[in-house]
């Protein structure tokens, strides 16, 4: 009976809608669009490979007397730009290791081996923005980019200070892999999005009310100030024994200097970053 | 808390509290049922108002007497072995993988050291590119959102 009366007698409960729910939040979703990964802004390459000199020749011939020597027609075979593309590619190739490769024989060592794939990947990014549709190279870059990837995170973990160099010399961006994968949906985005917005809510309003109890801190000293000196004049005059000392009076007197001064300070430099913005 | 100080080594995490920094330390557990020991994570919060470690750091961390705030409860002891930068505690040379840098730097003159390689005396302390080309200090996201600002972090 006695329970039978408990459920009668419950508040019930408040109805909630877990199903569904729309928030009545005005919070706008942009799905960002997406970047294929041989892009450079995905793969981290900041800059693209120098244009090609139209009079380079071929690097074996460079040195060759003969070619000087030559008819135009002749010189003309001799071009890198009349040459096959992979040509140019092993060129880029040379001419960055050497940038920052440790000795004449060095091919292998890590940075080199960084600068090999970084020109490798700038000359298939260029074939890409003019053939979207080739697969095989597609293919060969993704799997470059992941590689060196992987490599800078090695040379990371092994030497800092020449992985930041490599960063430099090669005008790359590392950014580590984000910890779990997941794919970009509508609700959880929605979800993040509405935890930002409270965070925000939350902070401004306390913000807001730091500010307000700021404000009062001035009129509550000297208000006490005020009060503590008439206590202290009632105390002495009524004989009873004195429990407001000059020393308390002194100390609020001296934290009220203090406040004003903080507080002219601030509206100082509050003031003049104003005169600053309207002068920019 | 406790007054036993307890000494612990682990990595330092990138993390976005103020003055602290966060310490993974990584054990290893035994699960009965497969009779296999996997890896197990604890994170601490370790005081560290210098920012004396960085990302990927190994450091030791001391339990402190009564807890700071709710996060921090451990401060910072030293750094054993900053990241990419190690010292072999043994002959007290700079170390490489499998090499020392001092062997390293030999093999590079004997073959004719270029004057475009890196050279460990004019390289700054780490952390000059942070923000603008290495993001390691920071945990990466997948981007969800296009707000028109910058995000760095975004993958």
């Amino acid at each position: 009976m006695n329970k039978l009366l408990n459920v009668a007698q419950a508040v019930p409960r408040q109805f909630v809608r877990e199903y569904a729910f729309k928030s009545d939040l005005k919070i706008k979703w942009v799905r960002p669009e997406k970047i294929a990964c041989f892009k450079p802004e995905k793969s981290g390459d900041l800059s693209k490979l120098p244009p090609l000199n139209p009079n380079e020749i071929l690097p074996e011939f460079r040195d060759c007397k003969e070619l000087e020597k030559a008819d135009e027609a002749v010189k003309a075979q001799f071009l890198l730009s009349n040459n096959a593309s992979y040509l140019t590619t092993k060129f880029y190739r040379d001419e960055m290791v050497k940038e920052v490769q440790r000795h004449a024989q060095d091919f292998g060592s890590m940075e080199a081996k960084l600068a090999k794939m970084t020109a490798v990947i700038r000359r298939y990014q260029e074939r890409m923005d003019s053939h979207p549709r080739d697969k095989m190279i597609k293919v060969r870059l993704k799997e470059l980019i992941d590689k060196r990837k992987k490599f800078l995170k090695y040379l990371r973990r092994w030497d800092y200070p020449r992985f930041e160099w490599i960063l430099e010399r090669l005008d790359l961006v590392y950014k580590p892999p984000p910890a779990q994968f997941h794919w970009i949906t509508r609700k959880e985005s929605l979800q993040k999005l509405t935890d930002t917005y409270c965070e925000n809510l939350k902070e401004e309003r306390l913000e807001a009310y730091h500010k307000q109890l700021q404000a009062q801190q001035i009129p509550f000293l000297e208000e006490a100030i005020k009060k503590m000196q008439f206590v202290r004049q009632e105390q002495i005059s009524c004989d009873v024994p004195v429990t407001v000392t000059e020393e308390h009076i002194a100390e609020s007197k001296r934290q009220l200097a203090q406040l004003k001064e903080l507080r002219q300070a601030e509206e100082a430099a509050s003031s003049q970053k104003q005169n600053e913005d309207g002068f920019n | 808390m406790s007054r036993r100080g307890l000494l612990l080594m682990g990595q330092c995490m990138p993390c976005i509290k103020q003055n602290a920094s966060k310490i993974r330390i990584r054990r290893m557990e035994m699960d009965k049922n497969l009779n296999m020991y996997f890896k197990k994570d604890e994170f601490y919060f370790a005081h560290d108002p210098q920012k004396v470690c960085k990302t990927g750091d190994v450091v030791l961390i001391r339990e402190l007497p009564e807890r700071l705030t709710r996060l921090i409860t451990h401060a910072v002891e030293k750094v054993v072995y900053p990241l990419g930068d190690i010292t072999d505690p043994l002959t007290g040379k700079k170390v490489v993988v499998g090499k020392y840098r001092e062997d390293i730097e030999m093999a590079n003159q004997l073959f004719g050291k270029s004057s475009k390689a890196f050279d460990y005396e004019k390289a700054p302390p780490r952390g000059r590119l942070e923000g603008t080309k290495d993001f390691t200090h920071g945990e990466t996201y997948i981007k969800y959102h296009e707000d028109g600002k910058d995000q760095p972090f975004a993958v």
